[in-house]
């Protein structure tokens, strides 16, 4: 039993981890990417869609859900504990809604959510929601976009843009280097996009974009939508590429011309 | 019995069973609705009549569904008249002390370990208390006045078709001197090869 | 005292209710809705012991909107109004049983019918072809009986109506006032000036 701390989830070992939470980022870091963006007055949602079996109805497999009119959410992690804290989420929404008649504002139910996963990390006989999650949405009468993430040890902060899952890190520093403030909504969904597809290498059609352009109105972007993006970005990078290798080339030449110049003046002369 | 109103009758006949209910729902002397159905199918040969409050008539029927889903399913067969008799009898008595207001009326026909059907015919008051009847049994609020017309009509050995004439008959004479019961009525005559189910018209005053 | 009315006709439910609030003999309001838009085809007019109403009427809207969310299609209205009926019928047996009476309407998109349930505080249901609830009741029941048409349009449907809330007006002792009146089909919700 010398190392029972490593089971028993409330008790710490001696150098103060909680191992229970940090298998649970494991599995965070497992499951597939999400990524949120805010941008002047639209917030965007992507996530990586694992590839359905060919015999799957892909529309069983949501990893963005809608928690009330006007707020959504995106996991990473183990789905189906996701599901479970979805619908605890769910039922909050209304119920503040019964209770004081007003909808949720999203750092409310972020906090609300937090304050779930932490609870798993401090009681007896659980064990810590496996998932990391993205809230995105508007309050009531504001204009403002919101994001927020919250983790399996109860930890909630709020983001310009981040990324959960899967290669969070490597999508995070690709945020953080292209990231600008008061995008256009067009701007923001391509960043999203662009950002996935550091981690997605099968483009458009294992890519989920939920746009939220104010109280209420979210929709989901089409496939063909997606696929025009993607294609748009592949463009870029193409022209980029040329250019790079086009100014190498130049670069290379005036090398070149610099060390034959030098080879015909000898030094000292 | 008197609030809603309604009433249930059920009948012997020669290898089948009949039974027949109004089709009123109101609320004292308003009527609501002329098409409450009371009686339901519980399995392809036994029909339940729930004659009484009408929110016990919904709560026990949807209750009775899923005890006797749970049956089939554990026992891997459907439910004998018998059992299901039983089963209506524990479940009105679990709640003894403060009771479903129905007084349920079943019809069915019971398989003999040779193959043959017998027909079978049970009532039951608000707790449970069974009664298994050889004729004829009767319930709702018109019950006193279907007891005096079943008692002149009802013979032993009806065939479906007499049997079917017979409780028509009995019914329709006895909701007329019944203000609480009435407007139309339907019957169904369980016979080991079908169920006939006529809705049939009625006086609608 | 409050007054609801529902009417189906051919693929669509009116629903009626006054719109007074009353504390025993003073009014207190004339504006009131009775009547709770639950779903983008489904329609609640709601009436009973003031307090209970609002409330139940707020726990209802709140559970079927949730029941949207979760399972992404909304409940068809023969599944909401059976789910109403039950909470009633549990409500009846609590130790705080709410005393509200029910029009559920709705329009059921998948078999294009217009539905329509008539519900007490018992818990007591039944599927009308027209309903109503309080005194009104005692009036318009009897002229629907002889003036409702299942094939009638939206306007004589309204015309219909037209004769119930006159003749409420005209012999109820206390005038329910102002009626606030809706309609579901398969467009959905809409409130028609009346």
């Amino acid at each position: 039993m010398s190392r029972s701390y490593d089971r028993a989830l409330t008790v710490f070992s001696p150098d103060g981890h909680l191992f229970q939470v940090e298998y649970a980022n494991e599995a965070v870091r497992k499951g597939t990417c999400a990524v949120g963006v805010r941008g002047k007055d639209v917030v965007v949602l992507g996530v990586e869609k694992k590839s359905v079996l060919q015999l799957q109805d892909p529309r069983t497999v949501r990893k963005v859900v809608m928690l009330d009119d006007h707020v959504c959410l995106a996991f990473a992690g183990l789905t189906a504990d996701g599901r479970v804290l979805i619908d605890k989420a769910r039922i909050e929404c209304q119920s503040h809604r019964l209770t004081v008649e007003d909808p949720v504002t999203i750092e409310y139910i972020t906090r609300h959510i937090a304050g779930i996963q932490q609870r798993y990390t401090q009681s007896g006989g659980v064990r810590p929601f496996g998932i990391a999650t993205l809230i995105v949405g508007f309050d009531p009468n504001d204009t403002r976009p919101r994001l927020y993430m919250t983790e399996p040890s109860g930890i909630y902060s709020a983001w310009k843009a981040n990324a959960i899952g899967r290669s969070a890190k490597t999508v995070r520093e690709f945020l953080e280097k292209n990231h600008k403030d008061d995008m256009t909504r067009d701007e923001s969904i391509k960043l999203t996009i662009k950002s996935l597809l550091e981690v997605v290498q099968t483009g458009a059609k294992n890519i989920e974009i939920s746009v939220l352009d104010g109280y209420n109105k979210i929709t989901s972007l089409e496939l063909p939508e997606i696929e025009a993006i993607v294609q748009d970005i592949e463009r870029e990078k193409e022209a980029e590429a040329e250019r790079k290798k086009s100014r190498l080339a130049a670069t290379a030449a005036g090398q070149a011309a610099m060390l034959s110049r030098s080879a015909d003046q000898p030094e000292g002369q | 019995m008197e609030y809603n109103g309604g009433s249930v009758v059920a009948m012997v006949g020669k290898g089948c069973v009949a039974i027949a209910s109004d089709l009123r729902l109101g609320n004292q002397a308003l009527g609501i609705s002329s098409n409450f159905q009371k009686i339901f199918p519980i399995t392809d040969r036994i029909y339940l009549g729930l004659p009484g409050l009408a929110t016990d008539v919904t709560t026990l029927k949807e209750q009775f569904r899923y005890r006797v889903n749970m049956y089939t399913i554990k026992e891997e067969r459907e439910i004998e008249p018998e059992a299901f008799a039983h089963l209506v009898s524990s479940t009105l008595y679990e709640r003894r002390f403060g009771p479903y207001f129905i007084e349920p009326v079943m019809a069915g026909l019971t398989k003999k370990p040779s193959g043959e059907y017998r027909p079978f015919i049970a009532a039951s008051d608000l707790i449970g208390c069974l009664n298994f009847a050889k004729d004829f049994v009767v319930a709702g609020t018109a019950s006193s006045k279907l007891f005096g017309v079943a008692e002149g009509l009802w013979e032993p050995d009806l065939e479906p078709e007499d049997l079917f004439e017979t409780i028509s008959q009995t019914l329709l004479n006895a909701v007329d001197r019944d203000a609480y019961s009435g407007w139309g009525a339907i019957v169904h005559v369980i016979t080991p090869e079908s169920v006939i189910t006529r809705t049939l018209k009625g006086r609608m005053d | 005292m409050d007054s609801s009315f529902a009417i189906t006709g051919k693929g669509y439910v009116i629903v009626a209710a006054d719109m007074t609030a009353a504390r025993s003999i003073v009014k207190m309001q004339s504006n009131e809705d009775k009547i709770k838009v639950l779903g983008s085809h489904l329609l609640m007019a709601f009436s009973g012991e003031p307090g209970d109403t609002v409330q139940f009427a707020e726990y209802i809207e709140r559970n079927i909107r949730l029941a949207h969310i979760r399972n992404t299609y909304p409940l068809p209205p023969p599944s909401a109004a059976s789910w109403i009926r039950r909470e009633l019928a549990d409500s009846l047996r609590s130790r705080s049983p709410y005393a509200v009476n029910l029009l559920v309407a709705g329009y059921d998109l998948p078999t294009h019918e217009p539905k329509l349930y008539w519900i007490d505080y018992l818990g007591t249901m039944a599927p009308v072809p027209f309903a109503a609830h309080g005194y009104g009741s005692y009036f318009a029941l009897s002229l629907l009986d002889k003036y409702h048409d299942p094939e009638a349009t939206v306007d004589e449907g309204l015309a219909t109506l037209r004769r119930c809330i006159d003749e409420v007006s005209k012999r109820l002792i206390v005038t329910p006032g102002k009626f606030k009146v809706k309609i579901v089909d398969k467009n959905g919700v809409r409130e028609v000036d009346f």
